[in-house]
């Protein structure tokens, strides 16, 4: 037995003992002597047992100190995560639970190592791993390990609804829904205050107004979102669209009306001899003036009105008419609006606010339609068989997020885009008019290249009448004396990370 | 989604060994269950953190609140202060990180930097060069704060305007700080005129704003 005497010469040499020719004899009897061959192997098996309890132990002390990362959960959400013990150098686990998950809902699978379920409750959890690795007794006690996991509540649960200061001098109503007739077409409008807002107790910064002129037979529909950086701009929103009715009452009178009703005829007849409408485009040389006030003069350039060609003469002068009153309304709403801040006394930028407003009118051809824009709120208007979608107004967006322009800043006035913020579009009948902040925009929309498209139109429009997850219904027709409501209930779709005011005006 | 993404720049160098790096733990850990009982904050803020010492560690890169987990912040017991160095990987993070507004894609809100810091910068030189780029990066807040009587308020000017300074770097202070750190950060997703910044909301009796 080589082992026994290996083991028996290391023995003697650790405990000082030579061998040589006078003990010879005696060694080579003792190491093939039965008892010690014995005790030599019970002696090896007790190291081997020691080496491998050791070996088990480490291997447990590995596991409780591995660094382990479970993904957090958010109440609500459906959690799966699977542990991958080969990774974790987990192995040698042939059993394991969990300790503390039904705490918040959670269930743990023993045999495919993970945690599932829907998380109830929030919060910062210890939960306890359980286990048993290779070699360890079966009826042994488990090991523990602690591992963090922290569960979100869920965001809907957070929003408070907090009431605003019916106090303060600007206040304004958080919610506004409106049904009414609006000329030939109806009108829903709904503008609520944004769950950011109602989290704080702040207010409603969005708004709008409408207004049809009997005498005219045009109607307006203006729509504003003020910046939630600014003080005071719920009363720039304000202030903005109620300037743009004021200003159309004023300004369009009779005289004005008639001369632009005979421009749009001449323009229609000229090009219906061509069988197609055209809008006449909205070009810088049509319209070389900047406008420098409310008051508006005509531009008698020679160059420009050329009387030989009766169409381009026409095409130029609707241009420049609609660039003259609706760049007028706009310098006019700037002008009320510095007015207030003055008096106020205020800059003018804590009433920051986005503009967009759209007129129409109902000819015996069709409809005229025309826009202005400032800020990031689309004008759309979508033909009767919803085969065409005519985007009014283009948005000013900023490399980030938020970033827009107002129609309180001066400098949209003199700049060289000014003439792009106009659109005019002549329609047989139009489906839906619409008017929107981004509050509904970026959540429906998400971004700008979808508003050029109709079929995301078109998804808007089945999602206005009940497709969606909250089975939200708006029944456009005229008989629908609910539909103000009905819009108001579909204007509280849930959509993460959006929680801005949310205003849409819709003619149909 | 928009993401609001916000970046800390914390100084961990010697001078922050013991109860300084503990009290800057525990205000951090507040300072995110804080936020994480904001739902909006919860739908929309991204972290990362950048410590600084010898070494700059990016040690949390950008992550979304919800899935937010702060390791330990630790710090040698002593070395140099590296803030240029952290700069310059902050700098290099927020041209990859950065969403910008495309036809097709949503743009970030503009980022937030809040840098801390109990000493000055050994790197000075580099610290001098890149100081001024991160400046001009069109973060919509950068806040440097300087906490101690060794920091140097006018260093951090090179960077921002918004320099506030703490008497020490103790608990309650810290508290305070980040306190007021989560409330600027509420700030940071309004939408605002192109080119204007974030406004801070007033700072506690704690926090002194240098002029």
């Amino acid at each position: 037995m080589s082992y026994t005497k290996d083991y028996i010469e290391k023995l003697f040499t650790g405990n000082n003992i030579t061998l040589n020719h006078k003990n010879k004899e005696v060694f080579e009897k003792f190491i093939i002597d039965e008892e010690i061959i014995q005790s030599v192997e019970l002696i090896s098996n007790q190291q081997k047992s020691i080496m491998e309890n050791w070996r088990i132990r480490e291997s447990i002390n590995d596991i409780i100190n591995n660094q382990v990362q479970v993904p957090n959960g958010t109440v609500g959400k459906a959690y799966d995560y699977k542990f991958d013990f080969i990774q974790l150098n987990w192995s040698n686990i042939i059993f394991s639970e969990f300790e503390g998950l039904d705490e918040m809902g959670l269930s743990y699978d023993k045999d495919e190592e993970r945690i599932y379920g829907t998380p109830t409750a929030n919060g910062d959890f210890k939960i306890k791993l359980k286990f048993r690795v290779k070699g360890e007794n079966e009826n042994s006690t488990l090991n523990e390990k602690a591992i963090n996991l922290i569960i979100n509540a869920d965001p809907k649960s957070l929003w408070q609804n907090k009431e605003s200061d019916k106090t303060d001098r600007f206040w304004k109503e958080d919610n506004v829904n409106v049904f009414d007739k609006l000329g030939t077409k109806n009108i829903v409008v709904s503008s609520k205050r944004g769950r950011s807002h109602a989290n704080v107790g702040s207010f409603r910064d969005d708004d709008f107004a409408f207004h049809h002129f009997e005498k005219t037979g045009w109607s307006v529909i203006a729509v504003s979102d003020g910046a939630g950086s600014a003080k005071n701009s719920r009363k720039g929103s304000e202030i903005s669209c109620n300037e743009v009715v004021n200003y159309f009452e004023v300004n369009f009178n009779d005289e004005v009306v008639n001369n632009f009703d005979q421009l749009i005829l001449n323009h229609y007849n000229d090009s219906n001899s061509n069988s197609t409408v055209v809008e006449p485009p909205i070009e810088e040389n049509n319209v070389t003036e900047t406008i420098t006030d409310a008051e508006v003069t005509t531009n008698d350039n020679a160059d420009i009105v050329k009387e030989t060609e009766v169409k381009e003469s026409s095409q130029v002068q609707i241009s420049k008419f609609i660039y003259n009153y609706l760049g007028g309304c706009a310098k006019h709403v700037y002008n009320k609006l510095e007015e207030f801040s003055n008096k106020n006394e205020f800059p003018i930028k804590e009433l920051h606010s986005t503009l967009i407003f759209s007129l129409f009118k109902k000819y015996d051809f069709g409809y005229v339609v025309l826009s202005f824009g400032v800020g990031d709120c689309p004008i759309a208007v979508i033909n009767k068989d919803l085969t065409e979608l005519k985007l009014l107004n283009w948005l000013d967006v900023g490399e980030f997020g938020g970033g827009t322009r107002f129609i309180t800043m001066p400098e949209i006035f003199t700049s060289d885009k000014f003439y792009t913020r106009f659109a005019l579009k002549i329609i047989d009948d139009f489906s839906y008019l619409m008017l929107m902040t981004d509050g509904i925009y970026d959540a429906k929309f998400v971004v700008e290249a979808n508003l050029e498209k109709l079929e995301k139109w078109k998804e808007f429009i089945e999602d206005l009448q009940g497709n969606n997850e909250d089975n939200a219904k708006v029944v456009f027709e005229e008989s629908n004396t609910e539909i103000a409501n009905q819009l108001s209930t579909w204007m509280d779709f849930w959509s993460p990370g959006n929680h801005d005011d949310r205003t849409l005006a819709i003619v149909f | 989604m928009r993401r609001l993404p916000v970046y800390f720049l914390l100084d961990t160098s010697g001078s922050m060994y013991g109860e300084p790096i503990h009290a800057l733990n525990n205000a951090l850990s507040g300072m995110i269950n804080t936020l994480r009982q904001d739902p909006q904050a919860l739908d929309s803020l991204w972290i990362s953190i950048i410590t600084f010492d010898r070494d700059v560690n990016e040690v949390c890169p950008l992550t979304e609140l919800a899935m937010f987990q702060l390791p330990e912040i630790t710090c040698p017991q002593s070395g140099p202060t590296h803030t240029g160095k952290a700069l310059e990987l902050l700098y290099t993070k927020v041209q990859s990180d950065i969403k910008k507004s495309t036809e097709n894609q949503k743009g970030d809100w503009k980022p937030l930097l809040f840098l801390f810091t109990d000493g000055k910068p050994s790197d000075i030189q580099l610290y001098n060069e890149i100081a001024p780029r991160v400046r001009n990066l069109n973060f919509g807040a950068i806040v440097a704060c300087a906490a101690g009587n060794l920091a140097d308020d006018s260093k951090l000017k090179v960077l921002t305007d918004d320099v506030v300074h703490l008497d020490n770097a103790d608990s309650a202070t810290l508290k305070q700080f980040f306190k007021w750190v989560s409330e600027t950060i509420e700030q940071g997703n309004k939408s605002q005129g192109t080119g204007e910044s974030v406004a801070l909301p007033p700072p506690p009796s704690e926090i002194t704003l240098v002029i």
